[in-house]
């Protein structure tokens, strides 16, 4: 239904666009619309980067002008037609992101902005050392569609027009697809999506790259249509970013119908100013642009799109809240099966603080492990190493006998290790079912199939009826089932969980081990992080304790608790020694 | 002096605190201890005002504190040590100490508490114009207990003084405390995972469970009580 919405919204942009063009009849009019256009193009160029990815780029004009400068240049130099030049410009500027993106998205946040503010500035330089300060198009007068001069103003428009509805299907195209999901996904909480099998970098590598193509090709067409001289100020000054991020920005950002709304608004305001109010007052078109610009900000400081979109309810629902679907007939005593990870001396130190020290432990096939220790006892540090969010100092980790150490979150995921968070890391932008829909896409299904998986997920957790809701209206009980879903969507073989009982009443924690129990009946081999042991008494198969980074004792629940050393770290060595282990039990240490 | 009851105080879904009532009368010393998780530090900030309480009564001398705001708490004269120290690392240890008596009652006696701080905690006499920053885990401890002191409370709150630091500096950071009692008929609330430790320091002492009061009574009870032990392990 949204689906058809979207092709729909397309198809009304280009009539709308294909309208203005037949009834404008003034060149200044056609000049305007062809600028609203480009500039539409550019913010949804932006937008893939930045608002779907969330790698927000303060250099966007590079393409721009890449595109601009080729095009431009090989037909000067090799009288090539434009029309194969702005590929070629396209194409250049393809490889340009892949080039600047390698060493640029290694940084993160902020600093990857701040880092794109270099690139333009680099190619002005490289243009003004290479003499290219002014290039003129060459006037070919005998083959003017060849070379793109065009009498009739219309022409730029319908071509630039053309050039937004391809740049429009484009982006709808991502944000339907698997990588349209692990950008926002990425956009949202970076870890998490790696978590979650999401390759961030070659995701983010792609959409820069599928970013660079419409820039270029629109500043192919700003040259002929509105420059004529290509300079480097013309092409990759500031101008440029600047009109892009406010079409963007005005119109919203992450949604391809945000540029377009803050183009077909601002750019008429700042072309009309210029030329009536400019006259008779000068400089007062700056003074009416910033007011109007500031205005909206104030009003729709999101973007007038996500203004005027009525959310879908996060809060308000129909659905009862989660009903415990029948609890499987109580399951045998599993029998221990092989081993299937393998941890041996890790080791992990942060500056001064050993996190870990030569931790080793086994866990086999089908059964429910607890981590048991006190705060800072190192367990979070642990899962951190065995899904590959951090590299221990020392040691190994071997996962069905074959060595995972180093290994990169989203492999380790794909191999089959699924995890949750201790504070549940959400994407507070997707509807639960696409929160789950992340994880399902881990092995690369196809978008109907792996809806169809998510949805499966879901069902088995008992969050069928939240499934189009935002996360923010969920309660902790069922964003942690969430969670869970979007773990077990990774199909794994064994997942780790982070303190999935934390926070929750006594109905929740039932539940939840319900669901727990549940995951192992389904023949998926579970690893629990708790503080507090009683839950995982009743819960675990078998408990590993951890204290300052070192495993104190391992061994069935019971006779874990009996520990004197267990009992030492939880209530300290003088609470021990007033009153004794209890009933004494052997130390395995 | 402080009264609870019927506490209760939720963060979106979860329930961090439930009914829990306890009281601390002037001039006494009273342990809050339990396992991680049970919700220690979140009673210590309803009662400064850093979280919003959800349900049940709050006074202080007989006053209902719920409408005021954290810092007009502080004006009233209760201090809040937090966990994890949250010292002003770029600061001098002096401007730090100096911050703390920025309510108006502290502020004429400026000079004087100073000097009563600085006996306390020789170390941050010598350290007065270095950056917090740069101290050892104790010494920022001291800092914040010294920084606690600056604004001469009538109560004072202390989160997890021990934690982070080596047994060696615990033991430290636990005789300050006692001096420091000793010295003023100052009201404490102490938080702690350390049960013996803490209470071994106080009067009183409650224990608390996911959110609940398991058990109160005086030290020796508490100390003699091997159900304490279950609300950690449970078993």
């Amino acid at each position: 239904m949204t689906r058809d919405r979207g092709w729909l919204g397309i198809a009304a942009v280009g009539v709308i666009g294909l309208v203005l063009s037949l009834a404008l009849t003034e060149h200044y009019h056609h000049r305007i619309l062809t600028l609203v256009f480009l500039w539409a193009t550019m913010g949804l160029a932006w937008n893939i980067i930045s608002g779907y990815a969330g790698q927000i780029s303060f250099g966007h004009q590079a393409f721009f002008g890449i595109g601009a400068y080729v095009t431009v240049l090989l037909a000067a130099k090799l009288h090539l037609t434009p029309w194969l030049g702005m590929l070629g410009g396209a194409g250049i500027a393809v490889l340009a992101a892949l080039l600047i993106g390698t060493p640029t998205f290694r940084l993160a946040g902020i600093y990857f902005g701040l880092a794109t503010l270099a690139y333009p500035l680099i190619f002005r330089i490289l243009m003004d050392f290479l003499g290219y300060q002014e290039v003129a198009i060459p006037m070919v007068r005998d083959h003017p569609v060849r070379f793109m001069q065009f009498e009739e103003p219309r022409t730029f428009d319908l071509l630039a027009l053309a050039l937004l509805a391809a740049t429009l299907v484009l982006s709808r195209l991502i944000e339907t697809s698997r990588l349209g999901y692990s950008l926002r996904a990425i956009k949202e909480n970076e870890q998490a999506a790696e978590a979650m099998g999401v390759d961030a970098f070659r995701c983010k590598m792609a959409a820069y790259a599928l970013s660079a193509a419409p820039a270029a090709l629109a500043g192919a067409i700003y040259a002929h249509a509105i420059l004529f001289v290509v300079t480097p100020d013309g092409v990759f000054g500031v101008i440029a970013i600047v009109q892009t991020l406010t079409v963007c920005l005005v119109g919203g950002v992450g949604t391809l119908w945000g540029p377009v709304i803050g183009a077909a608004i601002m750019i008429p305001i700042s072309e009309i100013l210029d030329a009536t109010a400019g006259d008779r007052f000068p400089g007062i078109q700056g003074v009416v642009y910033g007011a109007t610009l500031m205005a909206i900000m104030m009003w729709a400081p999101e973007g007038l799109f996500w203004r005027l979109r009525r959310r879908p309810a996060g809060v308000a629902r129909t659905a009862p809240a989660v009903h415990s679907p029948a609890d499987p007939a109580p399951l045998p005593p599993v029998a221990p099966g092989p081993v299937v990870l393998d941890v041996r001396g890790i080791s992990k130190t942060f500056i001064g603080l050993q996190a870990l020290a030569d931790v080793s432990f086994d866990v086999r096939e089908g059964e429910v492990l607890g981590i048991i220790g006190p705060n800072g006892a190192g367990k979070t540090t642990l899962f951190n190493v065995l899904n590959g969010f951090l590299l221990p100092d020392r040691g190994e980790v071997r996962w069905l006998d074959a060595p995972l150490t180093g290994r990169p979150p989203h492999v380790v995921c794909r191999r089959g290790i699924g995890r949750t968070f201790q504070v549940v890391r959400f994407f507070p932008h997707l509807t639960v079912l696409e929160n789950v829909l992340v994880g399902a896409f881990a092995h690369g299904a196809a978008p109907a199939a792996a809806r169809e998986h998510a949805r499966a997920a879901l069902a088995r957790v008992g969050l069928a009826g939240q499934a189009d809701t935002l996360p923010a209206g969920l309660t902790t009980l069922e964003l942690r089932l969430m969670e869970l879903a979007r773990c077990l969507a990774t199909s794994p073989r064994l997942v780790l969980l982070d303190e999935p009982l934390a926070g929750l009443s006594a109905d929740g924690v039932e539940l939840m081990a319900a669901m727990i129990r549940r995951t192992r009946a389904a023949g998926v081999t579970v690893v629990i992080i708790e503080h507090t042991i009683q839950a995982l008494v009743k819960l675990a198969d078998r408990l590993v304790v951890l204290d300052h980074g070192r495993r104190l004792a391992e061994g069935a629940p019971g006779e874990v608790t009996r520990n004197p050393a267990v009992i030492e770290a939880y209530l300290g060595k003088r609470w021990l020694a007033r009153h004794g282990p209890g009933h004494a039990a052997p130390l395995r240490p | 002096m402080l009264r609870l009851s019927g506490l209760s105080v939720s963060y979106g879904g979860l329930r961090a605190l439930e009914d829990v009532s306890l009281e601390v009368n002037e001039g006494e010393f009273v342990a809050i201890v339990g396992p991680n998780g049970a919700g220690k530090t979140t009673l210590l900030k309803a009662i400064s005002g850093s979280v919003r309480v959800g349900g049940g009564r709050l006074e202080y001398r007989g006053r209902d504190l719920i409408p005021f705001p954290s810092h007009q708490r502080a004006a009233l004269g209760i201090a809040h040590v937090p966990e994890g120290r949250r010292i002003f690392p770029s600061l001098t240890v002096l401007e730090n100490l100096e911050l703390g008596s920025y309510r108006r009652a502290a502020r004429g006696r400026r000079a004087e508490t100073l000097d009563s701080v600085m006996a306390l905690f020789p170390v941050l006499r010598e350290r007065r114009g270095q950056a917090a920053g740069s101290l050892s885990g104790g010494e920022q401890q001291m800092l914040a207990l010294g920084r606690g002191l600056m604004a001469t409370p009538e109560l004072l709150l202390l989160d997890e003084p021990s934690q982070g630091l080596a047994p060696r500096v615990v033991e430290q950071i636990f005789e300050t405390i006692d001096r420091i009692r000793r010295a003023s008929n100052l009201t404490i609330l102490l938080v702690e995972q350390r049960v013996v430790e803490a209470l071994e320091l106080c009067d009183r002492g409650y224990v608390l469970e996911t959110g609940r009061v398991a058990l109160a009574g005086t030290q020796s009870a508490l100390l003699a009580d091997p159900r304490v032990q279950r609300a950690y392990l449970g078993a």
